[in-house]
């Protein structure tokens, strides 16, 4: 620590690549010709949220607040600072979850005892069971904090959801329609307005989703009333209380913003994820595995990534991006 | 800030009594260039479903004729469905209850079990006198490839026939020396061997995404529509239906750059009068509509002909593929808005067919590696086409 200190080239770098990570923000707030605060108003008066929006949060991560901890974890030298395990090891820092503040009430999640050792119980066991990881439709309110862009289409009496995550989508009816007949991993929804607030009722759930990668979880009882309130031109105030009799003591409540995307070329594109984890999902299955190695259905990730040899200049190593400076 | 609202509300009165006014005017006919967004786009916005029930090319027996002759149409129909012509397929007694079941017990009642859902029931689809769905060329026939178009779809087929080589299905002779290696172009039917993995199987077995352009008998829709969007759910397509975002205008469009291709392509609308045109481009080469690839190019028109009806168009165009464009016509009717008979298909969430298929492969390799089954080479299999599946 103090070697690096005193070595100028190095504090000179870091700062440099300080500057180069926070840019993106910096600019993407003062790039921006400031909005007026005016809500836009659809043709009956009321809110239109119609645009493409995002959380900017971590709650995908954990909705309770949360330090950094490895995405996939093994046991380190000390007892209580685990290190990435195999199948992240390779990818350095971005294997560590961002930390973040929680986006629930209390940051507690009032569980039953049984729940309570289900959720950890889910969390070591999160390579297998979340089902975001097999692209199934990612439920509600969890599509609504994905960290992928959701563009809502507000129709006079429909209001659409569609979520760049899995082609997902939602309808909710402000009109009245007959009762959902079966469940749905995205839910049935019904709005209605109280002023500028949309507030919406979704259940006929499922019990196969989650609520986010630390193995928050719910049953087919769960009951979601959301609210959706202008903050300003640019911001919905996203407020959900989750009810399910059978995992909680009581209902309990999240809440973030949902910001728009002011970028100027901002557009839904493809996450058609099905395909793209089909070698996880099925590749146990292949006649000619293309995993080194499956165990039955378990696969043995093995990987290949060098380090430099510890006999190269100071130079070369610091030159690792591939981004040498001219000659 | 409160002068604005009220100049804002005054505007969309006066345009909300234009809109009156021009509703009285056109009296009993209804025309659906009337039915407007309270924005004042065209309102095109609904559940639809595909009812024309015509094949897409015209078959042989009716080359030169458009339409079926009175016997024709007994003879395809039988009596039941000139009654219900008689009857009126504007009736909305007759559109709604796609749920509606056949008797219990019944033959047809436990043929329909599982795709009644999905599909427009017999009682929905329209018995058109149309002899096929294409309307330009004239013929009602897909237009000759072009000689890259042909050699392209000759080497998939070819590779297809060559697999069936020395096995119960094929010409004798050796097993084809390439049966394990990838086919020329991305498969999405059904390939002629015992699946070495999931891409050897049917796009609708893996839930993979709509192919564009869906039209004709297979899907319902909803469309939603905001200022400048058209939103559509295609409800039995891909991983959970699929659905495309329209902008209308190009103050609202993001073009994707060439190198960047999509399933559902990249596309932009136009109003076009009363008509949505929309001209979808950026497909990827895992595109395989009737043979044509990453350079299909769609123009489609939507058109709210009556309050029930939306005419559909559809010109199909790859010079890569062939010798010239060709037109669909595939009209599409309302849906009752209360029984919002729509569902979520959560096909890839529930498909646990394609892990029965593929363990069922690789048992078949373990019992004749063991000596106690047959060589999946030499087993007889019939390869029928995938409902939905490429080159449909």
């Amino acid at each position: 620590m103090r070697n690096w200190l005193r070595n100028p080239s190095l504090v000179v770098l870091t700062a440099v690549l300080v500057a180069i990570l926070f840019a993106p923000y910096v600019t993407r707030t003062s790039g921006q010709a400031p909005t007026t605060s005016a809500v836009p108003l659809t043709a009956n008066g009321k809110p239109d949220f119609s645009g493409i929006w995002q959380a900017n949060n971590t709650a995908n991560w954990d909705i309770l607040t949360h330090d950094s901890r490895p995405m996939v974890a093994q046991s380190g030298v000390y007892p209580n600072h685990p290190v990435p395990a195999a199948p992240v090891l390779t990818l350095g820092s971005v294997a560590w979850i961002p930390p973040g503040m929680g986006v629930v009430e209390g940051d507690d999640i009032p569980y039953q005892p049984w729940a309570a050792a289900r959720k950890k119980e889910n969390l070591e066991n999160w390579l297998d069971r979340d089902p975001e990881l097999k692209c199934y439709l990612p439920g509600v309110p969890r599509a609504m904090y994905l960290p992928f862009p959701f563009q809502i289409i507000q129709g006079p009496t429909k209001v659409m959801m569609i979520f760049e995550f899995a082609d997902a989508s939602r309808t909710i009816h402000l009109d009245k329609v007959a009762p959902y007949p079966n469940v749905a991993y995205m839910g049935s929804s019904v709005g209605r307005w109280e002023d500028n607030t949309l507030v919406v009722d979704t259940s006929n759930f499922t019990d196969h989703t989650w609520f986010d990668r630390s193995g928050n979880f719910h049953s087919d009882a769960l009951k979601v009333v959301e609210r959706f309130t202008p903050m300003n031109r640019d911001a919905i105030l996203y407020e959900a209380t989750i009810e399910d009799k059978q995992v909680f003591t009581r209902p309990w409540k999240m809440s973030m913003p949902l910001y728009r995307r002011l970028d100027k070329n901002a557009r839904l594109m493809e996450f058609k994820c099905v395909e793209m984890t089909e070698e996880n999902r099925l590749g146990y299955l292949r006649k000619e595995p293309l995993v080194k190695r499956w165990e039955g259905q378990t696969t043995i990730v093995e990987i290949t990534r060098k380090e430099l040899p510890p006999s190269v200049t100071y130079e070369e190593r610091m030159h690792v991006s591939g981004n040498p400076p001219e000659k | 800030m409160k002068n604005r609202f009220l100049a804002v509300m005054g505007a969309l009165a006066l345009v909300a009594g234009v809109s009156v006014v021009a509703l009285l005017g056109a009296g009993q006919a209804k025309a659906g260039a009337a039915i407007r967004t309270p924005w004042g786009e065209p309102d095109l916005q609904g559940i639809w479903y595909a009812y024309e029930n015509a094949p897409l090319e015209r078959p042989a027996q009716y080359a030169g004729r458009e339409f079926l002759t009175d016997a024709e149409m007994k003879a395809k129909y039988g009596k039941r469905w000139i009654e219900r012509v008689a009857e009126g397929f504007n009736d909305p007694s007759t559109r709604q209850g796609r749920d509606r079941r056949e008797k219990a017990g019944t033959d047809e009642d436990v043929a329909g079990a599982y795709n009644a859902l999905w599909t427009p029931g017999r009682d929905h689809i329209k018995p058109t006198r149309r002899t096929s769905l294409i309307v330009d060329p004239p013929d009602g026939r897909i237009p000759p490839m072009t000689p890259e178009g042909k050699k392209r779809a000759d080497a998939f087929k070819d590779f297809q026939e060559a697999l069936l080589q020395g096995t119960p299905m094929g010409k004798p002779g050796p097993l084809f020396s390439r049966r394990t290696e990838a086919p020329p172009n991305y498969n999405l039917g059904r390939l002629h061997r015992p699946p070495q993995g999931p891409e050897d199987r049917g796009r609708t077995e893996r839930c993979l995404p709509l192919m564009m352009p869906s039209f004709g008998g297979r899907d319902y829709q909803r469309i939603v529509q905001s200022p400048g969007y058209v939103a559509i759910y295609y409800e039995a397509s891909g991983h959970a239906g699929a659905n495309r975002i329209i902008p209308v205008g190009e103050a609202r469009q993001v073009p994707l750059p060439p190198h960047v291709r999509q399933w559902d392509g990249d596309a932009r609308g136009r109003w076009d009068g009363s008509t949505l045109v929309v001209e979808t481009t950026n497909f990827t080469d895992k595109t395989d509509y009737q043979g044509s690839h990453e350079n299909l190019q769609l123009t489609e028109r939507f058109t709210r002909v009556d309050a029930d009806t939306i005419r559909y168009e559809v010109t199909v165009q790859d010079p890569t593929t062939w010798t010239r464009p060709w037109t669909v016509r595939a009209d599409m009717g309302k849906q009752n808005e209360y029984e919002n008979g729509l569902y979520e298909p959560s096909c890839h969430e529930g498909d646990y067919g394609l892990i029965g298929i593929l363990s069922g492969a690789r048992a078949a390799d373990k019992a004749f590696k063991q000596g106690r089954g047959p060589d999946p080479w030499k087993v007889k299999v019939l390869y029928d086409e995938v409902p939905g599946a490429a080159g449909e």
